[in-house]
């Protein structure tokens, strides 16, 4: 018994050594093609457009000012705390793509004072994005609504928390918590991209 | 080898305990019910913002934040972030904050955070508003609240 524990405890030891050394990827993206549209109205094949570049990538919904706004620094940190991002693409695709049109992430970008090169808010038409977020992995449903004053109802949703890190190649090397991950891990992790 | 395995256990129990740690705040001295720290996230004009800080109530008995208000919005809530499931995040509205004696309670991102519901004007880094927080016990506050990235 005392030597079976002994070996598993190698065994894991030599594993956690392994992926701590290691990269292998997680899915790849290069099968696949969705158009979307960036903050400025420009069309953007996803991944196409990024191929021979870091990506990284979060999943937000404008209407939610916490996590996703969290997310969403956390990919501004990524790259304000780099010292060379080198051509990083930092991307945030909405999930929500009814509300959430080129004209509002365009003023939630600059918001955030993201409406600048390396960042791209992407949103797309809702089958695209559909299909998009369920190739990610990232799903959304609806939570509780609000009526406002204007007889306008607001909706809520409950969503994954991520932000991916694709390599030049299309592949996912590794798929975070979006506002919990400290930023300092997704740097060192990009840093082994660059 | 055991020495390797008291220090395996020893590395996970410091990591499962330091969690817990953080939460409890040690209230020394003050007086009332104080608010510090607070700041807003930005947000465009018709979007949403949330706000954050401590809350401590250095009384020696329990109050509550039962409301909150500002015209930086058209709703003003008390909400909570929490994990549902795994990787999947939910928001509720928190009704009532309870405010135990002599403890802080933290509005932080990814917990407890007011929500701004269709900010009247757009909140960009630099900005403040005003916020007015109503206790079950303790008079009303209004507070200055910064926005930043």
């Amino acid at each position: 018994m005392k030597s079976f524990f002994h070996k598993l405890l190698g065994f894991t030891a030599l594993t956690l050594l392994l992926s701590a050394c290691s990269s292998p990827a997680l899915d790849d993206y290069s099968d696949v093609s969705y158009e979307l549209t960036d903050q400025n109205g420009e069309t953007v094949i996803f991944p196409d457009d990024y191929q021979g570049s870091p990506l990284v990538i979060g999943f937000i919904y404008t209407n939610c000012p916490d996590i996703c706004s969290f997310i969403t620094a956390n990919v501004s940190k990524v790259y304000e705390e780099m010292s060379n991002p080198g051509d990083t693409k930092f991307v945030l695709v909405t999930f929500d793509p009814e509300r959430d049109t080129p004209e509002v992430l365009k003023s939630y970008a600059q918001a955030f004072d993201m409406d600048r090169e390396p960042f791209q808010f992407l949103t797309g038409d809702p089958e695209t994005i559909d299909d998009f977020m369920k190739r990610v992995s990232v799903r959304t449903q609806e939570s509780y609504s609000r009526e406002l004053d204007d007889g306008d109802r607001m909706y809520f949703l409950n969503h994954s928390d991520k932000i991916l890190l694709i390599n030049e190649n299309s592949e996912l090397i590794f798929d975070y918590g979006g506002s919990m991950t400290p930023v300092n891990i997704i740097i060192e992790d990009l840093n082994k991209l660059l | 080898m055991k020495y390797l395995y008291l220090s395996v256990f020893a590395l996970f129990f410091a990591i499962s305990c330091s969690g817990e740690t953080e939460q409890q705040e040690q209230v020394i001295d003050g007086e009332g019910v104080q608010i510090e720290g607070a700041w807003a996230r930005p947000a465009s004009e018709g979007r949403m913002s949330a706000a954050y800080f401590l809350i401590t109530n250095f009384e020696e008995s329990d109050d509550a934040l039962i409301g909150v208000e500002s015209d930086v919005a058209q709703l003003v809530e008390v909400h909570e972030s929490y994990e549902r499931e795994e990787g999947m995040m939910g928001m509720r509205e928190v009704p009532e904050v309870a405010l135990p004696a002599q403890s802080t309670v933290r509005f932080e991102q990814g917990g407890l955070h007011i929500m701004l519901i269709q900010v009247t004007r757009t909140l960009a880094d630099g900005d403040t508003f005003e916020l007015t927080l109503n206790f079950s016990n303790s008079e009303s506050q209004t507070i200055e609240v910064p926005v930043r990235l």
